[in-house]
């Protein structure tokens, strides 16, 4: 069965002067343990994919269907959909002071694992873990009483969704521009990251405009995305040749 | 609007009038034409005075303390002698309409560090408490706002050169009506904190005038209030600063749902040679649920240069991209806002009550997670 099944995908996002439509007719299929890249020029489509399959209000679905794992995405709640098994890394991770680091990952995987019915973790060991996790990925584990997100560098706003990734250990996780801002060291950790998370029952999809990260997490596919559509699909050989070509000669 | 008018004719010892600069013969003149003064009506503007001012001239008794029995501390019931250091007629005339009306008061004085808090229960009508912090002498306050009828508390804070006073005030009682006044005066170099934590009840209203009379002085106000059900909540805010370099920094989270009331009014007065002056308010607030009202003023007075100032409020909701964030975790919306509400309030609850506080605020609270 595939993982994800994204066909026929239009979507528009809300703006002033109305609805703007940016997918027209998306079509992609991530089977379990496959890496998928894509990549665009600006304003292709790429975060307007990560949002809708997200459930990111301020969109809307306006023709087309995302199956995750047999079940129908558009349907649901974003909480819903990370129940499931859908995990976004942000772009932008959002600064929350006043709710800790470490509360909030427990409520996201008691929510996860009550959901799932499953047994929540006990506390204690719930904490060494995330300990471990942290320092895996160069974060101070200091980081963990302070509130999410909060004064921390972009650097570590992104080594934190990969923690959340690892800790969540989710069916699909979908990276919108995770290398955008690091450096070539926070970059490797990042890349490490989700090269642990990599198995033979989950999938990857990677939003980025970089060759570069593809170095380190290498894709078994690459798509080019434009004007809300994949125009040409290939193995990582793509990401090469678009890095010495630029889009222009694909669109 | 008729006026506004004491429920008794004021008698004082004529000692304490003639300290005052006012001639005893005109005082009540005096106190009713600051009650009906255009910048006390202001004060007023959104909680009517008349309840607060006719419960002026009730019966008070002391507040129940603990830790008075240390050296450097005394503690006793004594005529009102002489007006206290931050004493402004014209500002307060209702809190000083109470001290002539009870005629005396409780003092406590601080004379060297003390190492133990002292506590101050308030389950009714209190005397006016007046506290004297000595020169380097150090002191932990705890106050808490208890009981079920209409009450009124003023205490009147003089902190000395170089002491410290660390002041911890929870107001989480149901009441028809309370009211807090506080009058906090610093001298130089001294520091003073304050966490406030309140619930709103009938109507709350709470005044806070802090006055930087020294060189130097340091004062940080950190407040958290809820106000839910239909309850309400008046905070009235001075901060003076007379004196060169002093410090401030005030920080107010307000919640406020489901048909309560919130009035929050902040004013930074800059006095004139107060130079080297750093002022900052901020004041936020949160409306929830299907109604609330907020009203919030913060008002700037500064008449000297080379200060640095800063002030804010805002009032809204929930941020979107927060919960989004929240709920892409798998935390449904409910629990995702119930983080975000508490989150907000929590980075306003500190010190000793803090425990206390969070759980009337904000619910039961998992002590064996790390916050």
């Amino acid at each position: 069965m595939n993982l994800l099944d994204v066909s026929n995908l239009h979507a528009s996002v809300a703006t002033d002067a109305g609805p703007q439509p940016i997918l027209k007719g998306l079509n992609l299929t991530v089977k379990p343990g496959e890496v998928h890249a894509i990549m665009g020029p600006n304003g292709s489509g790429k975060s307007t994919l990560a949002n809708v399959l997200s459930g990111r209000p301020g969109y809307a679905v306006d023709d087309g269907e995302a199956v995750l794992d047999g079940r129908n995405l558009l349907d649901l709640e974003p909480f819903e959909r990370a129940q499931i098994g859908m995990f976004l890394a942000f772009q932008y991770p959002v600064e929350i002071p006043g709710v800790s680091n470490m509360e909030f990952l427990k409520a996201s995987i008691d929510s996860l694992a009550r959901a799932r019915g499953e047994e929540q973790p006990n506390t204690a060991n719930f904490m060494r873990q995330v300990r471990e996790l942290a320092g895996s990925l160069d974060l101070d584990p200091a980081f963990l009483k302070r509130g999410v997100n909060e004064g921390f560098s972009g650097g570590e706003k992104k080594r934190n969704e990969i923690m959340q990734l690892l800790l969540l250990n989710p069916k699909l996780a979908l990276l919108d521009e995770t290398d955008s801002g690091l450096d070539i060291d926070a970059l490797k950790t990042v890349a490490d990251g989700v090269n642990r998370y990599r198995s033979q029952s989950n999938g990857v999809v990677l939003i980025t405009h970089y060759q570069r990260l593809l170095d380190y997490i290498v894709p078994d596919y690459v798509h080019v995305l434009s004007n809300g559509q994949i125009i040409e699909s290939g193995d990582k050989g793509l990401a090469l040749e678009l890095e010495a070509k630029g889009y222009a000669w694909l669109t | 609007m008729a006026d506004l008018a004491l429920p008794q004719t004021l008698t004082l010892p004529e000692d304490f009038a003639s300290a005052l600069g006012e001639p005893v013969a005109t005082l009540d003149e005096v106190v009713q034409q600051a009650l009906n003064s255009a910048a006390h009506r202001e004060r007023w503007k959104y909680t009517k005075a008349d309840r607060f001012l006719a419960q002026t001239s009730e019966p008070a008794s002391p507040p129940q303390i603990t830790g008075e029995r240390q050296t450097g501390v005394s503690w006793q019931r004594q005529p009102i002698a002489q007006p206290m250091s931050g004493l402004d007629l014209q500002q307060a005339p209702e809190a000083f309409a109470r001290l002539c009306f009870a005629g005396e008061a409780m003092r406590l004085d601080i004379t060297a560090p003390v190492s133990e808090p002292i506590t101050l229960v308030h389950s009714e009508n209190t005397l006016p408490v007046m506290i004297h912090v000595s020169a380097n002498a150090s002191l932990s306050l705890i106050e808490i706002i208890d009981g079920h009828d209409e009450m009124q508390q003023s205490v009147w804070i003089d902190i000395g050169p170089n002491a410290q006073v660390l002041h911890s005030r929870n107001a989480l009682n149901d009441t028809p009506a309370s009211w807090q006044y506080l009058n906090v005066r610093l001298q130089d170099a001294a520091r003073y904190r304050l966490n406030n934590h309140a619930l709103g009840c009938g109507i709350r209203r709470q005044d806070l005038h802090i006055i930087m009379d020294g060189q130097g002085a340091e004062a940080k106000l950190v407040s958290a209030g809820m106000v839910d059900n239909k309850a309400a909540l008046d905070q009235q805010i001075t901060m003076e600063h007379r004196q060169p370099k002093g410090h401030s920094e005030q920080t107010i989270h307000n919640i406020v749902a489901n048909g309560g009331k919130c009035t929050f009014n902040g004013r930074i007065h800059i006095h004139e040679g107060a130079s080297g002056t750093d002022a900052q308010l901020s004041n936020k607030n949160l409306g929830m649920g299907d109604n609330a009202t907020i009203n919030t003023k913060p008002e700037l007075e500064i008449y000297t240069d080379d200060v640095s100032c800063s002030h804010g409020a805002t009032v809204g909701t929930l941020s979107k991209e927060a919960l989004f964030y929240l709920t892409s975790r798998g935390i449904d919306q409910a629990a995702a806002q119930a983080l975000l509400s508490q989150g907000f309030l929590r980075q306003c609850i500190d010190g000793p009550l803090a425990a206390t506080a969070l759980e009337a605020m904000i619910g039961p609270q998992n002590t064996s997670d790390e916050h």
